[in-house]
């Protein structure tokens, strides 16, 4: 059973970049990256700059593998699956600062410590949101959390969870509003300095993070594997489908604001918002 | 399922996550850069922390990573800012005080020796049944509540504080005014702008004085 989840693991995260990809129409300049030369910048990190983007591709099957594909089958069936989840949300902040922090150049370094600067305070609505959804499971783990989403998803129960959690999904995956660390406003940020199959590989460990993040919040919000009819696996495969369509259709329409005022946003609005879905979650699950 | 406490394979792995973090300790101070050092502390806790998964403590354990993964991006924010080397790529010395710190470190490691040496650990196997990760919210937000809530609101009286400092607006105008930065020599005249240049940062026309 193991070696099963372990190939359902990596099929989804392998058809579900595949999708990604075709979602951003993006495979013309993907095949054409992987055969570009490489750029060499002056005294780099070699270590972090070679390994960021395998870093990126395994935080986001570590964060796929927490996720239950049936009721009660997950590859990490963890009483703390959720807590795993927000490790690795932490430590993708910290793999793309290296990843523009290793070149030892101005853009990706701009890039590298702006997003570090905006993701931080993603992190805390991000957990808010988390927690206030393990509240009426009363566990932690991500199995119970499906559990008790047998009568009412989540989505119903907790209005607010989702949408908080659309932003995250943007921050962790470099989209649209979220993008300040590879934005077009300088020159890709932390892939300026990067070309050939390094960049190509950190382009599809994003579209891999998509699917990651969208089989999460599937699972924590629309009830994951539950569903008539269609087996387990292929309800949550459509639901992260549908999840990763809107995360890509939101990064393309949604204007990106300043840094300046994203901070403010995400300080004065985000963050009180995620307190008020949390007490609220919080009273109804008494 | 075999006896954890005498499994060969959770004694390897306890002693090569013990010898990372040792390693990854020690490149802290060998790594000449305040951005690989703060990442080197964050796999030396992260190491530590696997520790606590196989101490059947998966809670703690896992939340080791996420805190320190948070923390230790912050802490490499604020020591690069502060350390004046903007790429945190410049060689720099990390080691200072060398008497002292070889004193400390020495008392430091016979004392903890001895006390390992000495005392008999416990032991105390947890039955795979137990609900360990409810245990511990039992603990924390019922016998140990006011511990864990004064350190927490301590916490948190210690962050707005250091952001009232630090910030530039204040009740009696901006922190700033009136400062002069040092001179780039002994005794010399300030570096930058002085303050009656036109254009300078520090330039301000007089506003209306509060209340």
């Amino acid at each position: 059973m193991t070696g099963l989840l372990v190939l359902a693991v990596l099929a989804t995260l392998l058809a579900g970049a595949c999708f990604a990809v075709l979602l951003d129409r993006a495979q013309p300049a993907l095949v054409a990256e992987f055969f570009r030369a490489r750029v060499e910048t002056e005294a780099p990190d070699r270590l972090n700059r070679d390994l960021a983007p395998a870093w990126y591709l395994a935080l986001a099957a570590i964060g796929l593998s927490v996720v239950p594909f049936a009721p009660g089958l997950a590859l990490i069936d963890s009483p703390a699956g959720i807590v795993i989840w927000g490790s690795c949300e932490a430590l993708i902040v910290v793999t793309i600062f290296l990843h523009g922090w290793a070149p030892n150049a101005p853009f990706p370094l701009i890039g590298a410590y702006r997003y570090a600067a905006l993701a931080l305070p993603v992190m805390l609505p991000s957990m808010f949101v988390l927690i206030a959804a393990a509240l009426p499971a009363e566990s932690l783990s991500l199995v119970a959390i499906v559990d008790s989403q047998r009568e009412i998803w989540n989505v119903i129960r907790q209005p607010l969870g989702l949408p908080l959690f659309l932003v995250v999904a943007l921050a962790l995956t470099l989209r649209g509003p979220m993008d300040y660390a590879d934005g077009a406003d300088i020159a890709t940020g932390t892939s300026a300095e990067e070309s050939g199959a390094a960049r190509a590989t950190w382009y599809l460990a994003r579209a891999a993070m998509l699917v990651s993040v969208s089989a999460l919040a599937a699972t924590v919000f629309l009830g994951g594997p539950l569903g008539p009819l269609l087996p387990g696996p292929v309800w949550l495969w459509l639901k992260t489908a549908a999840l990763m369509a809107l995360t890509a259709w939101l990064g393309n329409h949604v204007a990106r604001p300043p840094p300046g005022r994203m901070l403010t946003l995400l300080w004065i609005l985000l963050l009180p918002l995620s307190f008020l879905h949390l007490a609220i979650s919080g009273v109804l699950a008494l | 399922m075999t006896d954890p406490v005498t499994d060969p394979v959770t004694d390897l792995v306890l002693l090569l996550l013990t010898a990372f973090a040792v390693w990854t300790g020690w490149r802290v101070f060998r790594v000449d850069s305040m951005v690989r050092a703060s990442f080197s502390l964050m796999l030396s806790f992260m190491a530590v922390g696997a520790i606590g998964l196989l101490l059947s403590a998966p809670y703690i354990g896992i939340a080791t990573v996420f805190m320190m993964a948070v923390e230790m991006m912050v802490m490499a924010i604020f020591m690069v800012m502060f350390m004046m080397n903007p790429a945190g790529l410049n060689p720099m010395m990390m080691v200072h005080q060398h008497g002292v710190s070889i004193a400390a470190g020495l008392a430091a490691f016979l004392g903890l020796g001895t006390a390992i040496l000495l005392s008999a650990p416990p032991s105390d196997p947890v039955p795979p049944q137990a609900r360990v990760v409810a245990q511990l919210g039992h603990e924390l937000l019922g016998p140990s509540m006011l511990i864990f809530e004064t350190a927490g609101v301590t916490l948190l009286a210690t962050m707005v504080g250091a952001v009232i400092l630090s910030s530039r607006q204040g009740r009696h105008g901006a922190a700033d005014e009136g400062s002069r930065p040092p001179g780039l020599t002994a005794g010399g005249a300030p570096a930058g702008r002085t303050p009656g240049e036109e254009g300078g940062p520090g330039h301000h026309h007089h506003h209306g004085g509060h209340g």
